[in-house]
């Protein structure tokens, strides 16, 4: 199980958590001027990178709190810990680390991978 | 078909000391262009590659795989078969599925081992039961054969189950006779096997990086081993599709989530039915090798690791161990993840999109095997006439603007 | 031959013991395994092979092993339990495995003499018709011989977690990780050393291999280093555990037996499973033997050299006085010296280097001691009736010869034990000096040492971890390690041998557990099966409870010859978790059964239980369902009293389990305005609301009572168990889109306890029971509320109903509950009041024809889809899922829409769930679809009315009132005729309510 850094409480696991989807997808301010495809944007579509991804955390089974993060999907590993109110980090701050475009090895089954 | 399989072909090649099995498939280097690249060489892309043969007559055609044939969601889940969906369109849509599996081993000559053994659905509370009662009602009027067990019924089919003494007593059950479970991989083999004897050239170990455009209309995909030329692209790769759109400047609205599985040391048969609970996020069905298959839930965030979090295996053995009080002395065998591209109304999506040529068969979330072989013959209508076939018309894109969503939120056995 | 027992070793007492095996008795040492002690009774056979039922033995010793599992029938008939590592004790029972009737005598074994049909694959390429057989016949047969052990007996087990956090965890207690551990003792880390035996020391004890240490023999420097580890401050010691599980960020599982070798006491936790959080995992888990391929490399009397030297060793048993040696490798000749020490002679020793590779030292000893040296030479195959008693060898002129003998034990080299490495997703690389996979670069906090890294050499293992554990800053160590073996680990690479038999029935095996050969491995790939992992799964390699331990580094040796490939570009397949069966009760732990979850009461629960409630589950909750007045009652009949009751006089429902929020703050109207459907900014204070809160997608999420004390302070209910969800939802939107709102919410559902009174005599017992409130319309009218001081606690009363009937909701905190539901009976006796349970109120607002979220909604229904357009603020520019109500498809006017129905014969019952047809009759099997217009939501026998009453949604709802229509039934063909009606079916003018 990944390790969240809460920016109130500290490390913690994570299924004390509650992922919220991508972060920075700001509510229209005036929903009734979109088109219904725009709309429909908004409530169902959000990016879903393999890779760096920005995404919204509650800290559901302790301070209630969110946050947002930084994290690249590929590996789980949390690259940036930040609250609402910071700035979002602009994507040159981090290092994809992943191995290959999409992260898996040429050869092998993709959980193990082995070194040429 | 060429290569016929029989216990007769067994014995005969029983006295060469079986040295003489013909290559099931070729792996050939790409051709500079196809009429239609499939990329993503699961059970639903090998299946498109065939119908397209088959039903459509369209045989220049490349299903291209990233890795090894079958080796994403095909060969990583629990191999429920079952069409007991609340909707028509999805009745509707995983029926004709079901119906496929019927005739599948036969047709491709290739024994998937698709055992009817009945699928069970487990009520816990009054709310289940009313939600279930809802959907009998429903499939039996779409023709189906899902029906209502009380406990005693239940208790004569599995008789390890403990429907009493536990937290959320066992109430009754929705049952699905025609339900069950198939031979993952034998999906794709067989698939792979027939197609490629039609002329579709399957190629592995060959990842698609982007997909190309001009002016709204596919050119072609570039791959590790080079750009290739096609008319019609469509892609299947689940997990991982939403990534490949991106490429084609097409967004798609999924997420792609860890969903684990796990076995338990082959014991001598104990349960001959899928029972899945939705309450308990549980489903456990006995393979021939008599190993207990057990699906666990997704986690609720994004993640292409493969790796789901350790407490959603806690909880799902805390629930089995609890409903099969012999597994107290059993154990876990193998555990492993998958990565599941989920819809916001847990329905797949099987369209067309703004790019000319380009299709889409995503979204199909924790319930994409059993919709295999009949996802593969509508998506293969739908690329073949550039139109949906009747049954995936409404598995569109439209929906998610005009709001004529398939909410299978009730019918998918794991909570989203 | 026989085995022989080896007094001087030390971790085996000579106390013996009684154990029982297929029905007999035997002796044993206190200490044996269930495989040392049948060695030592010399019983070589012990189980059936998985597809062939061949007759196996004892493979290895240790976690590896692909045969030898076993029934233990005292405990609960536990299956498939590795005879290698389960150690005995006095009276345990224990049963071989997948044979029938008999283990010598097994019908299975036919599938032997007709294995060349059962080539790889074979089933996908028959049993497929004709139709009905494979469900039938087939399937049937192949589960039936399928399958290992017997289904065990229930067990609830009491078997407990335990959480640890430390700085450093070392797998291993071997002499890598005891190295580690002497650096670490009074450092300012925190050290777990997690070992699998009950005994330290790893190779030291395990093998012949190391001679001395700092001039010490290995047992006394173990024991040594260990009291200095007790001694220390910061380092503790976990034995009979086993890591099984490396998850991501440094979170791992491990296993402990509590029962090691006694009778487990079914009272006590007999498992602890461990949850290690570490900063830093230091690998130090050795590594394992690999076979070789030969013929009839699975007759009972082979084993793996390593572990043959194990049981004379760690055991204190030779399960043979003269086996024979075949090696590729410079490791077995301590093999040798634990024999002739013992007193015994290997009958030959075969080593497929090249004469010039082999080291002087070892063929000077061979020769010393009169011992049949084959360089260059292989095991051709061997041959015995259920056990080893011919050996074949090709000798370096290709000729071969055959010796007696009766164990035969190979060794194919070692593979570093990577599993856990990879597991954590480190990269492993090709190593062509050792001709294994490993570690290579690591994707967490960990540090590989000795034999898993890769590092076979005694002299150079100090080095080492000085160097990969100098960023901990600690002391260098350098020990003096004396071995009996070369130190330079020299191996040739070897996978199988061929075989001169050209029989079809010659097998030589690569999977033992799954009865993989090699010629199925070929056979796989003349198919096109190619890849690795096609290769597992078309031919089982490696997928049995063993994972390939001993042979899946084989097998990639197999492949790349024949695909003429690099083993590294082969790859390898995935190790998947644990790294040896898990036990399911060690998972799970104690969180079952009543721990499962928490059952949630509410302050009267007491009260309903004596009063014969009989309790649903609604989420955590236990609420009343209803109430049996007399004990033959059945439901239906006490729903009917209860419900016909409330309408006569007054019935009271324990409403505690409705969510309560409390909404404060400067922006509270603005918050509920946008969170809610309805408009806020006029409502008069003290007064309250039904209200609805939207998804952003436009569908019905909740609903509830809002209380509006004024604008900056709100009270919200919520349904039961959808209080966490709407607190939730509101907590987001505050946070996260509009932080500038000055709004704090409090979930206060726990702080009061709610009862409701409904019914014609609600104002008269309420009257009585708050004397100094004034419950006339006039100034107590429907829908406002009143807070005032109950015995110094805040009290509120709203005057709100979900009956349809007059009614008063009391809102009261739980130290006073108890009391006041009492005091209301007392009163409430005289107006015939009757306590009701979830079921009666659910009967009682159909007959009002209120709707219950998630029964005639399922989140598919917008407001306007159940007529309460006049509940959406139309002035409002903004609330949550507004826009989506005016979607192409949601604004549609044939949507399902919310009705009444009724039976036209008011004697019939219309079933929930059922769906609304236009046709008078059903098929009886029907085939092609039928189309139905909606479905019965909620139904019920209202007492009231004396006849059945249904909601339903159905398409066009709204302009088929009056219309005759037909609902089916759940298994008959004909359907009941129904009437299209409105929903409301008692007092639609509200004259009940409002009076």
């Amino acid at each position: 199980m990944i390790l969240i850094n809460c920016p109130y409480c500290g490390e913690r696991e994570q299924s004390e958590f509650s992922n919220g989807g991508e972060a920075h997808v700001a509510r229209p301010k005036n929903p009734e001027a979109l088109s219904d495809k725009d709309w429909g944007q908004y409530v169902f579509y959000r990016s879903n990178p393999k890779g760096i991804f920005y995404e919204r955390w509650v800290h559901t089974h302790g301070c209630r709190k969110w946050f947002n993060a930084v994290r690249d999907t590929s590996t789980d590993t949390f690259l940036k810990i930040y609250k609402l109110d910071d700035n979002r980090p602009d994507i040159s701050e981090f290092k994809s680390t992943l191995k290959s475009p999409s992260g898996e090895p040429s050869v092998g089954s993709g959980n193990f991978a082995v070194k040429k | 078909m060429r290569k016929k399989y029989s216990f007769l072909s067994l014995i005969k090649n029983a006295f060469t000391n079986n040295e003489n099995w013909e290559k099931m498939w070729e792996s050939p280097d790409p051709k500079k262009g196809y009429d239609v690249i499939i990329v993503g060489g699961g059970g639903h892309g090998l299946g498109t590659a065939y119908y397209l043969a088959k039903e459509h007559g369209i045989k220049n055609i490349a299903v291209i795989e990233k890795g090894w044939l079958g080796g994403g969601n095909t060969g990583r889940n629990t191999t429920i078969i079952r069409s007991n969906y609340l909707w028509n369109e999805s009745a509707h849509l995983y029926d004709h599925s079901v119906k496929l599996w019927e005739n599948l081993s036969e047709e491709l000559n290739f024994n998937m081992m698709f055992s009817q053994r009945g699928v069970m659905n487990l009520a816990h509370n009054e709310h289940d039961i009313k939600e279930m009662k809802r959907r009998i009602s429903a499939n039996r009027l779409n023709g189906l054969d899902t029906q209502w067990l009380d406990t005693k019924e239940i208790e004569e089919l599995v008789p390890i189950m403990n429907t009493k003494n536990l937290r959320y007593p066992v109430l009754g059950a929705a049952f699905q006779p025609r339900g069950g479970v198939a031979r993952h991989d034998a999906v794709a083999w067989g698939y792979a096997l027939r197609s490629n004897e039609m002329g579709v050239d399957i190629i592995q170990n060959c990842e698609v990086k982007d997909i190309q455009t001009d002016n709204h209309k596919v050119k072609g995909v570039n791959t590790s081993k080079g750009f290739i030329k096609a008319d019609k692209v469509a892609v299947v790769a689940s997990g991982h599709t939403s990534v490949l759109a991106q490429t084609a400047g097409v967004k798609l609205p999924l997420q792609s989530r860890p969903l684990q599985a796990l076995v338990s040391e082959p014991i001598k048969p104990v349960i001959n039915t899928v029972v899945m609970s939705n309450a308990v996020h549980a489903y456990v069905s006995q393979s021939d090798k008599g190993e207990l298959v057990i699906g666990a839930g997704t986690d609720g965030y994004n993640s292409f690791t493969q790796r789901g979090g350790y407490d959603v295996i806690e909880e799902t053995v805390r629930a089995i161990v609890e409903l099969y009080p012999i597994f107290g002395k059993m154990k876990m065998l193998r555990q492993w993840g998958g990565i599941v591209d989920i819809c916001p109304d847990a329905s797949p999506i099987i369209s067309k999109c703004d790019v000319k040529g380009l299709y889409f068969n995503c979204g199909w979330g924790t319930g994409g095997f059993k919709a295999t072989p009949g996802s593969a013959n509508v998506f293969a209508h739908t690329v073949a006439n550039d139109q949906p076939h009747k049954i995936n018309e409404a598995f569109n894109l439209e929906r998610f603007s005009d709001g004529r969503l398939i909410d299978e939120h009730g019918a998918a056995a794991v909570a989203h | 031959m026989s085995a022989i027992n080896n007094k001087n070793c030390k971790y085996i007492s000579q106390v013996e013991i009684k154990i029982t095996f297929d029905g007999k008795s035997y002796s044993a040492f206190d200490g044996d395994t269930v495989a040392s002690a049948l060695l030592r009774n010399n019983i070589r056979l012990i189980g059936r092979s998985f597809k062939y039922h061949r007759p196996r033995g004892i493979y290895t010793c240790g976690i590896e092993e692909p045969n030898a599992l076993v029934q233990i029938l005292n405990e609960h008939n536990e299956p498939n339990t590795r005879a290698t590592i389960k150690r005995t004790y006095d009276g345990i029972n224990i049963s071989s495995q997948n044979r029938w009737p008999s283990l010598s005598f097994d019908i299975g074994s036919i599938n032997n003499i007709l294995s060349p049909i059962f080539s790889a694959g074979f089933y996908y390429k028959t049993f497929m018709g004709p139709k009905g057989f494979w469900k039938k016949i087939y399937e049937p047969l192949i589960r039936r011989t399928a399958g290992l052990g017997k289904p065990p007996k229930n067990f609830r087990s009491k078997s407990i977690h335990q959480n640890h956090n430390v700085d450093i965890l070392i797998v291993g207690g071997g002499l890598s990780g005891l190295i580690a551990a002497r650096k670490l003792i009074d450092t300012n880390n925190e050290v777990l050393i997690v070992e699998q035996d009950c005994f330290l020391g790893g190779i030291l004890k395990n093998s012949n291999k190391v001679k001395s240490i700092d001039g010490k023999n290995v047992f006394e420097w173990v024991n040594e280093t260990e009291k200095l580890i007790l001694g220390s401050k910061n380092i503790k010691i976990l034995k009979n555990t086993l890591v099984t599980t490396y998850n991501f960020t440094n979170h791992l599982i491990a296993l402990e037996d509590k029962f090691v070798g006694k009778k487990i006491d079914t009272n006590k936790s007999e498992l602890t499973l461990h949850k290690i959080r570490t900063t830093h995992t230091i690998l130090a888990n050795g590594h394992i033997e690999r076979f070789i391929s030969f013929r009839n490399n699975d007759l009972p009397g082979v084993m793996l050299a390593s572990s043959f030297e194990k049981y004379i060793e760690r055991y204190g048993v030779a399960p043979d006085e003269n086996p024979v040696i075949f090696t590729n490798n410079s490791s077995t000749i301590s093999l040798v010296k634990s024999l002739i020490n013992l007193g015994c002679k290997p009958s030959a020793y075969i080593d497929s280097r090249n004469k010039n590779d082999i080291e002087d030292e070892t063929k000077d000893y061979l020769s010393k001691n009169n011992i049949p040296f084959y360089p260059e030479s292989e095991v051709e195959g061997c041959e015995g009736n259920k056990k080893v008693e011919k050996v074949y060898i090709r000798s370096s002129n290709k000729e071969i010869s055959s010796i007696k003998a009766s164990m035969l034990c190979p060794s194919g080299g070692f593979n570093p034990d990577i599993h856990l490495f990879t597991q954590s997703k480190g990269l492993v690389k090709w190593d062509d000096k050792i001709i294994s996979f490993k570690p290579d670069t690591a994707f967490q906090n960990t540090i590989t040492l000795g034999s898993v890294s890769g590092n076979y050499k005694f002299k150079d293992l100090c080095s080492e971890i000085n160097k990969k554990l100098s960023f901990l800053k600690t002391n260098e160590l350098n020990l003096e390690i004396e071995t009996n073996i070369r130190d330079d680990f020299s191996i040739k690479e070897l996978w199988e041998t061929k075989t001169n038999k050209k029989s079809k029935w010659s097998k030589s095996f690569i999977d033992l557990h799954n009865d993989v050969t090699t010629k199925d491995l070929q056979q796989a790939i003349n198919e096109g099966y190619d890849r690795i992992e096609h290769l597992k799964r078309y031919t089982t390699n490696s997928m049995g409870t063993d994972q390939g331990k001993i042979s899946s580094i084989n097998s990639l040796g197999i492949v790349s010859k024949i695909l003429k490939k690099k083993i590294s570009e082969v790859g390898t397949t995935t190790y998947r978790p644990p790294y040896a069966p898990l036990s399911f009760a060690a998972i799970a732990g104690r969180s079952t059964y009543e721990y499962y979850d928490p059952e949630r009461k509410t302050p009267i629960h007491n009260w309903h239980i004596k009063n014969n409630a009989v309790f649903e589950d609604v989420g955590q909750w236990k609420r009343p369902w209803y109430f049996k007045k007399y004990k033959t009652e059945t439901m239906h009949q006490a729903v009917q009293r209860e419900s016909k009751q409330t309408r006569q006089s007054a019935g009271i429902l324990d409403g505690s389990t409705l969510g309560k929020i409390e909404i404060k703050g400067k922006d509270a109207l603005e918050f509920m305005n946008l969170m809610y459907t309805n408009a806020f900014t006029k409502m008069k204070p003290m007064t309250s609301r039904y209200a609805l809160m939207l998804g952003e997608d436009g569908m019905i999420m909740d609903d509830g009572i809002i209380c509006k004390i004024n604008d900056k302070h709100f009270i919200a209910t919520t349904t039961s168990g959808g209080a966490p969800k709407v607190f939730a939802h509101m907590e987001e939107f505050l946070q996260t889109e509009w932080p500038h709102l000055q709004v704090y919410l409090n979930s206060i559902t726990e702080q009061f306890t709610t009862f409701n009174i409904s019914g014609p005599k609600a104002r008269e017992i309420v009257s009585k029971v708050f004397s100094d409130i004034d419950f006339s319309n006039e100034k107590f009218p429907f829908m406002t509320f009143k807070t005032f001081n109950y015995k110094n606690t805040q009290a509120r009363i709203m005057r709100a109903s979900f009956t349809g009937e007059l009614g008063y909701e009391i809102y009261i905190s739980p130290q006073h509950a108890l009391e006041l539901w009492e005091l209301i009976f007392k009163h409430g006796k005289d107006f015939d009041l009757v306590p009701y349970g979830t079921e009666t109120m659910h009967l009682l607002r159909a007959e009002k024809g209120y709707v219950v979220i998630g029964q005639e909604t399922d989140g598919t229904v917008t407001p306007i889809d159940i007529n309460f357009n006049w509940m959406i603020g139309k002035k409002k520019k903004d609330f949550i899922g507004k826009r989506s109500l005016t979607r192409s498809d949601t604004a549609r006017e044939d949507r399902k829409q919310l009705v009444g129905i009724v039976p036209l014969d008011k004697s019939q019952f219309i079933e929930e769930g059922q769906h609304i047809v236009e046709c008078e009759n059903l098929p009886s099997k029907i085939k092609m679809p039928i189309e139905y217009l909606g479905h019965i939501s909620s139904s019920y026998h209202s007492p009231n009315l004396n006849h059945c009453i249904s909601m339903a949604m159905i398409k066009s709802g709204n302009k088929l009132m009056g219309k005759k229509l037909f609902v089916s039934t759940p298994k008959g063909t004909k359907n009941i005729p129904v009437e299209i009606v409105s929903p409301v079916f008692i007092d639609p003018e509200n004259k009940r309510l409002t009076s």
